[in-house]
């Protein structure tokens, strides 16, 4: 085992809560704290047991943040601008 | 486009009528643009396709995605924008689909706990020469406790699952595909076998603290 390696296992192992929201009950969050998000909102405030979930699950993480990053798109009508 | 609210998406999108056919249309280039901002800004990985490429790219996914909503239109809530509910769906459909073309060729059934443990704890002192033996000593037995309670606290799938998520970054739904389960099963076997491996560390005397100062350099 390299030492990134082990630095990952002993990462992963620290950042496992103890609540343990799931994948599904996380993604049933999205749409609403995505908006707040996205509006300048504090996940860690709103909901903090997404955070957590967020923080040790990569899968979830990684759909949030492009959730969000598409929504201040959005809003910003940036998106609006690439395809016609 | 016009703007609908969340009821009159959800009136046309149900609705067989002209309306519906525009619906669908509003809510599929949408879909697109909000992919293509995501694959064109974010995705570093893609860099290399011309604009063309992640058109179409983006014009596929939100092909699929639309389908998705529609077969999911009943679920939902209206405690958010439609169009914020649609594009969660879209991002999902769009990133699984990223996420299977980049691990095609990942394997579940090489990662054995047979391999790497052990001879690589030896590895880890030579890569990082120590002024002190005794850290190096200690390390190593450290090191030694690791890969017992890796083998020995974990069942073969725990360890695979863990290996692979945690450790080599593949992402759940590709591991769990292969492992025949689905991403919310898996998570939560990888979650038990975090707090598994912990317990069963804390249990001879070491605590994430001691390891994480000792294996800090
Ligand atoms: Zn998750």
């Amino acid at each position: 085992m390299l030492q990134d390696q082990l630095d990952k296992l002993l990462q992963s192992i620290l950042r496992a809560h103890e609540d343990g929201m799931d994948c599904e009950s996380c993604n049933a969050e999205f749409e609403c704290l995505a908006e707040q998000v996205a509006a300048g909102g504090d996940i860690h405030a709103l909901l903090p047991a997404v955070e957590a979930h967020l923080t040790c699950c990569s899968d979830c993480r990684e759909e949030f943040e492009a959730l969000v990053l598409i929504i201040r798109a959005e809003n910003g009508g940036l998106t609006s601008q690439l395809t016609d | 486009m016009i703007e609908r609210t969340n009821e009159q998406w959800i009136a046309d999108l149900t609705t067989s009528s002209a309306g519906q056919t525009q619906a669908l249309q509003d809510l599929r280039e949408r879909l697109q643009r909000g992919i293509f901002y995501y694959l064109s800004r974010e995705r570093s990985d893609l860099a290399q396709l011309s604009t063309q490429e992640l058109t179409q790219m983006a014009e596929d996914l939100a092909q699929d995605a639309t389908l998705r909503v529609m077969e999911n239109l009943d679920s939902f809530r209206g405690d958010s924008r439609f169009t914020t509910w649609a594009t969660k769906i879209a991002v999902r459909v769009a990133i699984s689909d990223l996420r299977r073309a980049r691990y095609k060729d990942f394997r579940l059934d090489d990662v054995t706990a047979e391999d790497e443990l052990l001879p690589a704890a030896a590895n880890l002192n030579n890569h990082n020469p120590l002024p002190n033996p005794e850290s190096a000593a200690e390390r190593s037995d450290v090191m030694t406790k690791i890969d017992s309670a890796l083998r020995e606290a974990l069942t073969d799938r725990q360890y695979q699952a863990l290996e692979a998520v945690a450790l080599r970054g593949v992402p759940l739904e590709v591991v769990a595909e292969q492992m025949g389960t689905n991403r919310n099963a898996l998570y939560k076997l990888v979650h038990d076998a975090r707090r598994k491996l912990r317990t069963s560390l804390e249990a001879q005397g070491l605590s994430m603290d001691y390891m994480m100062d000792l294996f800090q350099d």
